[in-house]
């Protein structure tokens, strides 16, 4: 049986909407992600940034690297 | 590579793309760094620990993307402090049509034609970002580059692209024109944040598994694409996406090798977040030494900073630094992959017409030249002093590295409408594009530890008296 593209699109965003309206919220809830996503969100790490300038705090050198660290010899 | 839109020379009827790109990136990069210092703040202009993401620029409220959701989508249109932000991603869709606009004049193209698809292909983007900003997902990792390819891939197989979308796909000229603007966060200064042991981990083992891992898939693994060998490696050894992104642009991957390549970072990247944080407590490594294996080993920096703050505040600091110095080599290994590959590796597949130099010369991508342009030149403002560097990290932070994300993105989608698999699909079945990342990545570990364990560890640490 063929499928009209218009039909098929929409299977594709029923599906869609599925997994992200329901599955990933349930997923969300178990205690392990639960844990992982309180600890990032404490921490404000931004795990999906892509490069340096997309994270919430810069990388910045603090003072204590050059307390345990010869940085430049 | 290229678009339904473009013609196969890469040039329309006006400027070449590549040309188009700089001109359009340059540009609206001068307007953030014009507007930025103009909007300057009078009190404290110099003190990072006023302005810790640098000034604050105008434009951060002319552009923004859906934030983190998980229950309801409303959440995705409201900030941390529950003020809309609706505005701002519409508009952060609006300069993405304004730099298909613009792109089109200067190529010579009917903008009325481009316009319609380059609206549908804006909101297919921001669905992506929707998708990518889901609480699990966004918290493992999983970015919006491979939402948007799978978005593409799906609409293209399962609809097709009809005539008046094709005319609007211009997913290279997104990325390359991204890529220039992206410049201005390839900071060279940044390379001495963490001194010489910084500069060893990051300039001694980085090219090294670049190297081999390419000369591995070529001649070990004969695998019969070179830019796939390419892409891959660069991702793996550099930083991930945006590695993939720039050399795939100076090597001119195909869409589909793209693909290929950051899926497969991404997959790897989640796998090794969440695993080598409990490794290195298992095995009992200095935080230090664990901090700079990490920063040097996972490819994204977003995963680099969740696995080192699951180690501690110090392991977290030093792994973000390493992979921020690893970040700012990009600017280096894109020029360096674009002139091989335009002095060796495509000389290899044509016959020669004229002297090496300038036919090296033609096949150059001149976008890279841009992207150069603007990392040198905030390279210089950033160094000149601690107001300057502000200036940079703000205009970048607050606009620029939005307005990438945002190009990027569209190109994505564009490049997922574009793909067809069935032309890597032997490849992919053979296994040896896993094989190659997974033996790359191997090395960049031993190696990776090797020399953090020497520098950070051991000839740099000092020691503490009791």
């Amino acid at each position: 049986m063929r499928v009209s593209p218009p039909v098929r699109l929409g299977l594709v965003m029923t599906a869609i909407g599925i997994v992200w309206g329901i599955v990933l919220p349930r997923l969300g809830r178990f205690p392990v992600i639960v844990r992982h996503v309180a600890a990032m969100e404490s921490r404000e790490v931004n795990p999906a940034a892509m490069y340096y300038t997309e994270l919430d705090r810069l990388p910045v050198r603090s003072a204590w690297i050059e307390d345990r660290l010869i940085l430049w010899p | 590579m290229a678009g339904a839109g473009w013609k196969s020379s890469g040039r329309w009827h006006g400027l070449h793309e590549d040309t188009v790109a700089t001109i359009i990136g340059l540009a609206v990069l001068a307007l953030a760094l014009a507007l930025t210092w103009i909007a300057r703040p009078a009190d404290d202009p110099g003190s990072r620990a006023t302005w810790p993401k640098g000034w604050p620029t105008p434009l951060a409220k002319t552009i923004d993307k859906p934030q983190t959701w998980s229950e309801s989508l409303d959440a995705a249109f409201h900030d941390r402090k529950g003020n809309s932000i609706a505005l701002p991603i519409v508009l952060g869709g609006g300069w993405v049509v304004a730099v298909a606009a613009a792109g089109a004049v200067l190529g010579g193209r009917s903008v009325g034609r481009m316009l319609p698809g380059s609206v549908v292909l804006v909101l297919l983007a921001g669905l992506a970002y929707l998708l990518a900003s889901q609480k699990v997902i966004h918290f493992y990792n999983l970015e919006y580059p491979l939402w948007a390819l799978m978005i593409g891939i799906l609409i293209g197989n399962v609809v097709g692209v009809p005539a008046w979308l094709g005319q609007s796909l211009a997913g290279e000229f997104f990325i390359k024109t991204g890529l220039v603007i992206f410049g201005a966060e390839v900071l060279f200064g940044r390379l001495l944040e963490l001194g010489v042991p910084g500069l060893l981990t990051s300039w001694v083992v980085t090219p090294i598994v670049l190297v081999v891992t390419f000369w591995c898939g070529v001649h070990l693994l004969k695998i019969p694409s070179k830019s796939l060998c390419m892409v891959i490696s660069a991702d793996m050894s550099v930083c991930g996406v945006s590695a993939a992104i720039a050399t795939g642009a100076a090597c001119r991957a195909k869409k589909e090798e793209l693909s290929l390549a950051i899926g497969l970072s991404l997959v790897f990247t989640v796998l090794m977040m969440v695993a080598m944080p409990p490794l290195i407590d298992w095995i009992g490594l200095d935080p230090i030494v664990g901090g700079a294996w990490l920063g040097g080993t996972i490819d994204a920096t977003g995963a680099v900073v969740a696995a080192g703050e699951s180690l501690g505040k110090e392991a977290g600091e030093v792994a973000a630094t390493v992979k921020m110095i690893q970040n700012s080599m990009i600017g280096i290994i894109a020029f360096t992959v674009a002139v091989y590959w335009s002095g060796w590796v495509d000389r290899s597949t044509g016959p020669r017409e004229g002297s090496l130099v300038a036919e090296a010369w033609k096949r150059f991508p001149r976008f890279i030249l841009g992207f150069l342009t603007a990392s040198l030149v905030c390279s210089w403002l950033f160094s000149l002093s601690p107001a300057h560097a502000l200036w940079i990290d703000g205009t970048t932070t607050g606009f620029t590295s939005r307005l990438r994300g945002w190009l990027f993105c569209t190109g994505f989608v564009c490049m997922g409408l574009q793909t067809n698999f069935r032309e890597l699909a032997p490849v992919v079945a053979s296994g040896r594009p896993l094989l190659l990342y997974v033996g790359g990545q191997c090395l960049n570990l031993v190696l990776t530890l090797a020399m953090a364990s020497l520098t950070f560890g051991w000839l740099f640490k000092k020691v503490v008296e009791p």
